[in-house]
C-alpha cells in the first residue's frame, strides 16, 4: 500500500513534526532522569538509615511561655495520642509514664562521697528500649530499682564535670557498681528506701527509665500528683524518611530531636525538587503532545480532499488513517528509545560521578524507568490514535 | 445485484423544469442483473446525480434506492466501504486521481485493498487501451483522455456486481472510446455484471443496452 502511505505523508509539516518530536523526546528525557534519580536517592537515604532498623522518635510537644506560666499544659490528650497513633508512618507508640510522688537518691557508703539528690523517672514498655539486659526487671522481693539513664549523662560527667571539678572519671562498669538507694516519699510522709542500679545507659532515650511495672507499681502506692497528660511520647517509625512525619509534628506545634529525622527533611527537599522537574517535564511533554496532536490534525485536513476521495474508491477510514497512526507509532518509539538510551547514558556518567563521592547509585535504570515511559507513551499515543480516527471518519461521512 | 428506485427525485431538480423522466419520480424502476443501461441525458439533468445516489454520495434526494431490498439510506459507513470494494465500481466523471502518483500507482491503490487483478492483467488492459507507455508517468500531466482510461482500468481492478460509468469516454476518439466500451463489456460479461452507463448523446460504440432518457 505504498501509494496510500505516500499520498497521505506527502502532506506532512516535518518542521512541527520535528519540533513535537524534539519537545517530547527532552521531557522525556527530563522526566525519566528525575525519576530515575528520586528513586536512587531514596534507595541511598534509607540505605543511611538501615532499612531494618527503625528509627524511634520521642516527639514531646513545644514548650511555650504559656506552659511556663502554667496557663497550659505541655501534655499530650488521650485525643492527640490517638491520632498520632492513627497516622501511617507511626507503627508503634507508646507514652511516657512519670513518677506522681517525690523521689530522692542519696548514698550511704562510706566510699564514695555522699549525695543526695531529688530525681525523676519515667517509663515505657521495654520493647521501646536499646538496652537489653537480665537485670532490667522489676522484682518486688528483691526490691532492687534497675536504672537506665542516658549515656549523656556519664558523658557530661566524665568529661565536662568531673575533670573541671577535679573528680574522678567513672568507667561504666564501675556505675553500675555504685550502690545508692531511692526513696519514693508518700503524701503523709510516709516513706520507702530501695535499693537503686544502674544497669544500662541509652543513646536512644534521653530519660532516667525505670521498668514499667516498678512505675505503675510505686504510682499505685505513694503517687499522689495530680493525674497529668503524659508529656514525651515514643513512636517507632519503619521509614523515618517519610516526609509525613516531620510534617505531622511541625503541623501540630511538636518538637522532636531533629537529627533522627534529617533523612524525612531531606526527602521533603528532595521531593519538592523533583516534583518541580516533574511539573516542567510534565508540561513539557504536554506541550510536545499538543503540537503531535495539532501537526496530525493539521496534516490530515491538508489532505481532506484526498481522504475523501480515497472513500470514494472504497477505502474505509480506518484503512485511511493507519498511515497516520502507523507514523504515529513510529515517531513514538523511536521517541521512547532514544529518550531511553538518553537517560540511560545520563545515568551512567552520573553514576560514575557518584561512586567518586563514595555514593552506590544505580548506574543502569529501574524498572519504574521503563514502566512509566510505556505509559506515556501509551498514553500520548492511544489519545492522538482516537484523535486521527474521529477526524478521518468525520471526513469520510 | 438488481437496483431498485422508487419515487427518486434529487432535491435540486424539484424546482426545475421538468419534461418526461424514464427515470427520475417513477413509481418504480428496476436495473436487473446483469443487463447494461445507457442514461442518456442532456447537461444538467442529474445524470452524475443519478449515479452519485446509486453509489451513496449523495444524499440529498427524495424517494429511495434499494440494493438487493436494502434501503441504501440505512446503510452504515462499514457497508458501504464493503460494497464498494466488493460490489459496486464507479468511473467517476472528475476521475478521482491522485495527480501526484503515477498512472500505474493509481490503478495499484485501488487493486492493493482489492487484490482482485495481478500485476499483468493491468498491463494487458494499459495494452488494449494504448496507455501502456504512460503508466511510469505522473498522472496530473496526461491528458484528460488518457486519464479517463487510467481510471477505467482502475474501475476493473475489483470485483462488482454493477459498474457505474458517468460519461467515461467524452474525451477519447471514436477508436479509443470503442476500446474502452469493449473492455468494460467484456469485464461485465466475465463478472456477470450489470452497467449503468450514462452520456450526454448515444454513441455509437454503445450497442446492446436498453436505453433510458433522464
Amino acid at each position: 500500500m505504498k501509494g496510500l502511505y505516500s499520498i497521505l505523508w506527502s502532506d506532512n509539516s516535518r518542521a512541527h513534526l520535528l519540533g513535537a518530536f524534539l519537545g517530547t523526546l527532552a521531557g522525556l528525557v527530563l522526566l525519566l532522569s528525575g525519576i530515575q534519580f528520586y528513586t536512587d536517592i531514596k534507595l541511598v537515604l534509607s540505605d543511611n538509615q538501615d532499612l531494618l532498623d527503625p528509627e524511634y522518635i520521642v516527639v514531646n510537644k513545644k514548650i511555650n511561655i504559656g506552659q511556663t506560666l502554667g496557663f497550659s499544659g505541655s501534655g499530650f490528650s488521650p485525643e492527640e495520642i490517638t491520632a498520632l497513633r492513627q497516622q501511617p508512618f507511626a507503627d508503634k507508640l507508646a507514652p511516657f509514664i512519670s513518677n506522681a510522688f517525690p523521689i530522692q537518691a542519696f548514698t550511704e557508703s562510706d566510699k564514695v562521697p555522699n549525695f543526695s539528690t531529688e530525681l525523676f523517672f519515667e517509663a515505657i514498655p521495654d520493647e521501646y528500649i536499646d538496652i537489653k539486659s537480665d537485670e532490667w526487671q522489676w522484682d518486688p522481693e528483691e526490691g532492687i530499682i534497675p536504672i537506665i539513664i542516658p549515656q549523656d549523662f556519664l558523658n557530661l560527667y566524665n568529661f565536662g564535670f568531673a575533670q573541671s571539678q577535679g573528680l574522678p572519671q567513672i568507667p561504666k562498669g564501675v556505675v553500675s557498681v555504685l550502690n545508692f538507694r531511692i526513696r519514693l516519699n508518700g503524701s503523709s510522709g510516709n516513706y520507702q528506701d530501695l535499693p537503686g542500679r544502674i544497669v544500662g545507659f541509652s543513646n536512644r532515650i534521653h530519660s532516667i527509665l525505670v521498668p514499667q511495672d516498678f512505675l505503675t507499681w510505686a504510682n499505685d502506692t505513694y503517687g499522689y500528683f495530680e493525674k497529668v497528660d503524659p508529656s514525651r511520647v515514643i513512636l517507632v517509625s519503619k521509614d523515618p524518611t517519610d516526609p509525613a512525619i516531620i510534617k505531622y509534628i511541625e503541623d501540630n506545634g511538636y518538637d522532636t530531636i531533629r537529627e533522627k529525622l534529617k533523612g524525612s527533611r531531606l526527602n521533603i527537599i528532595l521531593k519538592f525538587i523533583i516534583s518541580f522537574l516533574v511539573l516542567i517535564a510534565g508540561i513539557i511533554i504536554l506541550l510536545a503532545f499538543l503540537v503531535f496532536f495539532l501537526s496530525l490534525q493539521l496534516m490530515i485536513s491538508r489532505s481532506s480532499q484526498k481522504i475523501k476521495r480515497l472513500h470514494k474508491l472504497g477505502f474505509h477510514y480506518r484503512e485511511i488513517s493507519r498511515p497516520y497512526i502507523f507514523l504515529l507509532l513510529i515517531l513514538m518509539i523511536a521517541v521512547t528509545s532514544i529518550a531511553l538510551l538518553i537517560t540511560g547514558l545520563f545515568t551512567r556518567q552520573m553514576a560514575a560521578m557518584a561512586e567518586q563521592w563514595n555514593m552506590a547509585i544505580s548506574s543502569s535504570l529501574h524498572g519504574i524507568i521503563f514502566g512509566t515511559a510505556l505509559a506515556l507513551i501509551t498514553l500520548i499515543s492511544l489519545s492522538n490514535v482516537i484523535a486521527i480516527l474521529i477526524s478521518t471518519k468525520k471526513l469520510c461521512k | 445485484m438488481t437496483i431498485r428506485l422508487e419515487y427518486l427525485i434529487p432535491l435540486p431538480l424539484l424546482d426545475q423544469q421538468r419534461g418526461e423522466s424514464e427515470v427520475w419520480e417513477t413509481s418504480r424502476l428496476n436495473f436487473e442483473p446483469g443487463l447494461s443501461y445507457l442514461v442518456e441525458a442532456a447537461s444538467g439533468r442529474g445524470k452524475t446525480s443519478l449515479l452519485s445516489i446509486i453509489y451513496g454520495l449523495r444524499k440529498d434526494y427524495r424517494g429511495k434506492v434499494f440494493i438487493d431490498e436494502s434501503d441504501i439510506s440505512t446503510l452504515g459507513e462499514k457497508e458501504w466501504s464493503v460494497l464498494r470494494k466488493t460490489r459496486l465500481s464507479f468511473i467517476f466523471q472528475g476521475l478521482e486521481l491522485f495527480d501526484e502518483l503515477t498512472a500505474m500507482e493509481n490503478i495499484r491503490l485501488k487493486n492493493s485493498i482489492t487484490r482482485h487483478k495481478s500485476e499483468k492483467e493491468i498491463q494487458e488492459m494499459a495494452g488494449r487501451l494504448d496507455i501502456d507507455d504512460f503508466l511510469q508517468r505522473k498522472t496530473g500531466i496526461l491528458s484528460f483522455g488518457q486519464q479517463q482510461r487510467v481510471a477505467i482500468i482502475r474501475a476493473m481492478c475489483q470485483p462488482f456486481d454493477y459498474l457505474l460509468a458517468d460519461e467515461c469516454f467524452s474525451h477519447m476518439d471514436h477508436k479509443n472510446g470503442k476500446l474502452a466500451y469493449d473492455l468494460i463489456s467484456e469485464e461485465c460479461k466475465a463478472q456477470d455484471a450489470g452497467l449503468i452507463l450514462s452520456s450526454l448523446n448515444s454513441s455509437e460504440e454503445i450497442t446492446s443496452s436498453k436505453k433510458l432518457i433522464l
